[in-house]
């Protein structure tokens, strides 16, 4: 399981001039800082699927980048099965996987050879990259394509690729950020099906999305940031109850802004 | 990091732009820079010879003996000047105008008794600077005519050889170079190879170099990476070492081609009667200079090469795309050209400042490997100074990498 509290993550504006409008009027902007992500707290068990809500700009690639080390928060804590992942991130990158929409892959080398990249880099040994890569191939169905050189693949056999990748290791905690934006509707069925495995096997995951159908499909527990706050962190039947109409009306409310009208409320985040 | 390295080497002898300028550039741009410029200096030469000149005299009355002689030289051609050109005004204009080559005018008092009529001086009336042709078929005749009249004035006067020789050049100089051939080549080609080869080395580092931080990032490989355990100087030293690699493999093929295409010269120009001279110099130069010395030379390109790799990544890593990686590094071109500039100024030596200015010593001391006078004891500091110099760099290349504003911009 997975306990994230308190977490914090200011910027330093290098030059505030190039701060746009609506960045400018933003309160998070506090003199040279810009404090992204200032209190969010949640945390998902194993076996739960948590969905990860916000408005774009609210802090949630900033949160699920702290969750994978690339990021250092500036407070706040992250626990990994009780151990702080803080104190020896490196050590904690071994029980993470991350993926996310925008995650590409090294187009010269093949999509076995990119996997096992990363294999090696977690400290597997040949026999077990081969054996995990044959796993999850079959898995995935990528036995056609797998050594062929990445740059020829389509989207969908990209997303499989980094699937796999994200997983060789076998981690304890999924964290996915926006794995379905851009992708079409097969791709998109490729990562669902995805974290429904995980779910399957215990493993806890992490993902943030715009899509609230994804959430309504696969999500336990829902938490929503808004203006780097927790808004919102409670299961997801609490979450549904939250609106009148629909789980757009849920999510506004959640954020604080009622629906304007019952008819634009369909087009929500 | 061997694992980053040895990843990053794969992905780069995939590339074929990447091992284009990594091998096929070094090993091409000899000899068509050699080729080039002698087929070219060669061409000129005899286009030059061949081109007929056309001209006219004036006072051709006075000199059968000089007329005669300009009229045995087959690329000149005699023609008659109209009767109403007269004045100097006249004779320059007609000049000018390009209706004719030159114009020679003859004075009055010529004769072959110089004793009697003092110096005879000839005008010659021409337009373009560069006829050069012009003038050494003149001096030719001239000397040969000269020296006829002097020998006739001299037995005239009835002088000995030797008083002959004194009255002639009073004073002499003998001047005795004591450097051999190959300082003196190298004084002259020394200062131009460190320029290539420092070019070289940086552009075959620089493709790999932009592919692997600002291209990590346009692909959206680098957060994974990032989040990979491993610490993130054994990552940046694994590129380190890649774009290193790419840049020795760079080098040693420019040392390499260097060697082989001037050895090889030699051999390519022996049947060419025009260009056998000059391809026997340029290898008889290059053979001059030792195993020992070819390798010094590579040697101290590796802490050269480890400065270049060092700047390239740590711009490359801030940039956010390829483009970008590649905008940054257009003006490292620049501000390495400078110091190699200045090893090539005449008077620069390895000596004092000079020999503490980066880069610039490295090109001096290549210079002095060339032309065999290296003082092998110097080569040590400057390797070492180099060497620090690349240390530091790759120290901040570190700290760099660690920066979360660089890495997500």
């Amino acid at each position: 399981m997975i306990e994230i509290s308190k977490l914090a993550k200011k910027f330093k504006v290098e030059n505030p001039k190039k701060l746009s409008e609506q960045d400018k009027k933003d309160p998070r902007l506090k003199g040279r800082f810009f404090h992204s992500v200032k209190d969010v707290t949640f945390s998902c068990e194993s076996g739960q699927v948590l969905g990860l809500l916000g408005p774009n700009g609210a802090g949630k690639t900033t949160t699920l980048r702290m969750l994978s080390t690339a990021l250092q928060p500036d407070g706040g804590s992250i626990k990994l099965g009780g151990v702080d992942i803080l104190a020896n991130p490196v050590e904690a990158r071994r029980q993470i996987g991350f993926l996310s929409g925008s995650t590409g892959l090294y187009g010269r080398l093949s999509g076995r050879e990119n996997i096992a990249y990363f294999g090696r880099l977690n400290g597997m040994t040949e026999a077990q990259i081969s054996a995990r890569i044959d796993e999850l191939s079959t898995r995935l169905d990528m036995d056609t394509f797998l050594d062929r050189r990445s740059e020829t693949y389509s989207t969908g056999m990209k997303q499989k690729a980094s699937i796999a990748r994200s997983v060789i290791h076998s981690p304890k905690v999924v964290i996915l950020d926006e794995p379905t934006t851009g992708l079409d509707i097969m791709a998109t069925q490729t990562v669902l099906n995805f974290i429904r495995d995980l779910k399957a096997q215990q493993v806890p995951v992490i993902f943030s999305t715009h899509h609230l159908d994804e959430v309504a499909e696969l999500c336990d527990k829902v938490t929503i940031i808004d203006q780097g706050e927790t808004k919102f962190n409670d299961s997801f039947d609490v979450f549904k109850a939250l609106g009148a109409n629909s789980l757009h009306d849920s999510f506004l409310q959640a954020i604080g802004q009622t629906a304007i009208t019952n008819s634009a409320s369909g087009k929500g985040e | 990091m061997w694992l980053v390295f040895q990843k990053e080497l794969r992905e780069l002898i995939r590339d074929r732009k990447t091992l284009f300028f990594m091998i096929a550039l070094p090993i091409l741009l000899f000899p068509l820079i050699i080729g080039g410029t002698l087929y070219v200096a060669t061409q000129v030469a005899i286009g030059a010879q061949e081109k007929t000149r056309t001209y006219a005299l004036i006072g051709a009355e006075y000199s059968s003996e000089f007329v005669d002689s300009l009229a045995a030289v087959e690329q000149f051609e005699l023609t008659t000047l109209p009767s109403d050109i007269d004045t100097e005004e006249e004779i320059i204009a007609y000049v000018k105008e390009g209706k004719v080559d030159f114009i020679i005018t003859i004075p009055q008092n010529y004769s072959n008794d110089v004793l009697k009529t003092g110096a005879i001086s000839l005008t010659l009336y021409r337009n373009q600077a560069g006829l050069q042709v012009v003038e050494r078929e003149l001096n030719g005749i001239i000397d040969e005519l000269s020296e006829a009249y002097q020998n006739a004035a001299f037995d005239k006067l009835a002088l000995s050889e030797g008083e002959q020789k004194s009255l002639l050049s009073p004073i002499t100089i003998k001047s005795i170079n004591v450097a051999d051939k190959r300082e003196t080549q190298g004084e002259n080609w020394g200062a131009f190879i460190p320029y290539f080869i420092f070019m070289l080395c940086l552009q075959g580092a620089m493709l790999p170099a932009s592919d692997l931080g600002a291209g990590e990032k346009e692909r959206g490989t680098l957060e994974t990476l990032l989040i990979s355990p491993i610490e993130r100087n054994k990552l940046v030293l694994g590129k380190f070492f890649t774009i290193g690699f790419a840049g020795v493999t760079s080098a040693l093929v420019t040392v390499l081609s260097m060697a082989v295409w001037t050895a090889l010269i030699g051999v390519l120009t022996a049947n060419d009667p025009k260009l056998v001279k000059i391809g026997q110099a340029i290898s008889d130069f290059m053979s001059a200079i030792g195993a020992v010395d070819f390798l010094l030379v590579f040697l101290m390109l590796v802490p050269v090469v480890a400065v270049f790799s060092a700047i390239l990544l740590t711009l490359s890593i801030y940039a956010r795309s390829f483009k970008e990686a590649q905008g940054y590094m257009t003006p490292l071109v620049f501000v390495t050209i400078i110091p190699v500039i200045f090893a090539m100024l005449p008077g620069v030596e390895l000596k004092g400042v000079w020999a503490w200015v980066p880069l610039t010593n490295v090109a001096l001391a290549i210079k002095e490997l060339i032309k065999g006078t290296m003082d092998y004891v110097q080569l040590f500091a400057i390797f070492g100074s180099t060497a620090i110099i690349a240390g530091a760099l790759l120290a901040f290349c570190i700290y760099w990498f660690k920066q979360e504003k660089v890495l997500f911009r």
